[in-house]
């Protein structure tokens, strides 16, 4: 490719979103990192912040509530994110295969009503589950009545609200990682599939041996992106649970925007964003770590 | 067909329909539930289809919420949004496909590193930086910071990289400007790439919450309707308001719904090649 006419034009063409994206994310991130060493009211400038070196993260390991509630969040978002992944990723594995590799009619009335979830906004998504977990005019304790299951306390109990929350986000979710796994299927050539049925394996066993490991590529991928999700998880939070009872759905997202805007207390949610982002970079860097030693078996 | 084949399909079949009708149910009980009358929606067991179906509740949405200005509210920043999306990455996009310049793959790199990162982590600075700049509690603030993106700008370079160098070439030699060459020589080979990514960054930013909860601080003027269906929520707290609530969630819902219905086929052709490239 010619450069003559490039610099100028490379300037310009990137200038706005260099410029957007440095405004408002990268600047943002350095400002998170510097405001966690600082205290600082968001209700003030900059300028007013305060030097405190490490205290406000010794704060979050300490016992006094702020550490407590902290940790709580830390610990329910995993938790949350840990358990969607659980179910969203063989879900989607087991529908991929089934849209993209069995005979039955009716596969893209499945992928479509699967997908459609995928864009309706979460707070809709939180409102309606909200009504249908209602203890005595939902419907779900009504249908669980008619196997003999006993009503569930759902959003209203410590032990059930944050995983309440997990089946409306596998809900929501769980379409956009089918349609990711069936893209990968796509990419893995038909005449594995044929090899392998001559070899006479049975259907789960060629899932099994051959679809999934051929697909470890887009299940990593999956995992990242459904994990990145998961620690979004806001709007069931603010709008129906408020993060109880008790702390129970006390999620970071939430936490750390009701530390940081609602209390103010800027430097100190800006420790917890960091802890977060740590979190994630290891968590991240183990999952690939995980999939290299699979990979190398 | 063998009995055993016999059962697996009709298993697969079964289960294929479970989904299907588990997947639709929230969606199918909020349309009726919205179409209840109160003492239906107070009843236990519920009530599964409304005996007397009513519009009722529509007519008593608008009598908590805006309607009307919480639906140009998000028409706005959803539309704004996309058209700077659109914008910024069609010119980053092609940069970064089709120049060659030192530090590009090291720029490209750190740009979209910030794709996957959540955004609870500028939230408070930004919050910040925006106040500053005045536009905190308008429009303007809900829109500015997102008129571009690295999803944006990734999906733009995947999809120019495919545009033949030949064809702008010729362009330059007919004495074309790099400006004209991206608007009217390459956007219309991507055009199907653009049209996505304008149908995933509206229905994102009709749907998205935290940041206008955040940078609107309360401005009921100004909020989309993904805010004001909070508010309706928070209005209408007892059982006999569930109506009510369904009702404004049916309408927040349509649009994004109507658009993925319309124009599916675009959305997971794309959703699948940026899945299969990340």
């Amino acid at each position: 490719m010619r450069v003559a006419r490039q610099p100028l034009w490379t300037a310009a063409f990137l200038a706005p979103s260099v410029a957007l994206i440095g405004v408002f994310v990268l600047v943002p991130i350095g400002l998170t990192l510097w405001l966690s060493l600082h205290e600082w009211s968001t209700a003030t400038p900059f300028g007013e912040a305060s030097w405190v070196g490490l205290d406000n993260f010794k704060a979050l390991f300490e016992g006094a509530i702020v550490g407590r509630d902290f940790r709580q969040s830390w610990r329910n978002t995993f938790v949350y994110a840990g358990l969607s992944i659980a179910l969203i990723l063989p879900l989607s594995v087991v529908l991929g295969i089934i849209i993209q590799r069995s005979a039955i009619r009716g596969r893209t009335v499945l992928r479509t009503v699967l997908f459609a979830t995928y864009t309706i906004p979460m707070i809709a998504v939180a409102i309606v589950w909200s009504k249908l977990y209602s203890p005595s005019e939902g419907p779900i304790n009504e249908a669980l009545g008619w196997f003999g299951i006993a009503p569930q306390p759902w959003l209203s109990d410590t032990s059930t609200a944050l995983v309440s929350l997990v089946f409306l986000n596998v809900w929501q979710q769980l379409g956009y990682f089918t349609v990711l796994v069936v893209a990968g299927l796509t990419q893995i050539p038909p005449s594995v599939f044929e090899a392998a049925a001559l070899d006479g394996a049975r259907t789960l066993k060629l899932h099994a041996y051959v679809t999934i490991p051929l697909l470890r590529r887009t299940l990593l991928f999956c995992v990242v992106i459904a994990l990145i999700n998961a620690i979004q998880v806001f709007e069931p939070v603010v709008a129906i649970t408020q993060g109880g009872p008790v702390g129970s759905t006390n999620v970071l997202t939430y936490h750390i925007r009701q530390v940081g805007i609602e209390r103010s207390q800027g430097g100190l949610a800006s420790a917890m964003a960091v802890m977060l982002l740590l979190s994630l970079m290891v968590v991240v860097t183990l999952v690939f770590a995980l999939a290299r030693r699979a990979e190398n078996r | 067909m063998t009995a055993g084949r016999l059962v697996s399909r009709t298993s697969l079949y079964a289960f294929a329909l479970l989904v299907c009708v588990v997947t639709a149910f929230p969606v199918l009980w909020m349309v009726a539930t919205s179409l209840k009358t109160p003492s239906e929606a107070l009843q236990s067991p519920p009530v599964w289809i409304p005996g007397s179906p009513t519009l009722e509740a529509y007519g008593q949405v608008g009598e908590v919420i805006d309607v009307g200005r919480s639906f140009l509210n998000s028409a706005l920043i959803a539309t704004l949004t996309t058209a700077g999306i659109l914008v910024t990455s069609l010119l980053a996009g092609y940069v970064f496909a089709k120049y060659r310049f030192r530090g590009r793959d090291a720029l490209f790199a750190l740009l979209i590193a910030t794709m996957f990162l959540p955004p609870i982590v500028t939230l408070i600075p930004l919050f910040r930086i925006v106040g500053q700049l005045g536009i905190d509690g308008s429009l303007a603030g809900v829109i500015v910071p997102n008129l571009a993106n690295a999803f944006g700008i990734f999906l733009m370079r995947q999809f120019i990289a495919g545009v033949p160098d030949e064809l702008i070439e010729a362009a330059r030699l007919d004495g074309a400007s790099e400006l004209r060459i991206v608007f009217s020589i390459v956007a219309p080979v991507v055009l199907p790439a653009l049209a996505a990514l304008a149908l995933f960054a509206f229905v994102y930013h009709w749907n998205s919450y935290l940041w206008p909860l955040t940078v609107l601080q309360g401005n009921e003027d100004h909020a989309p309707i993904v805010l004001s269906l909070a508010r309706l929520l928070t209005y209408t707290g007892s059982a006999q308001n569930t109506p009510i609530v369904m009702a404004g969630a049916t309408l927040a819902v349509l649009p994004p719904l109507l658009l993925f219905v319309v124009l599916q086929r675009f959305f997971v052709n794309t959703m699948a090649r940026t899945g299969l490239s990340g």
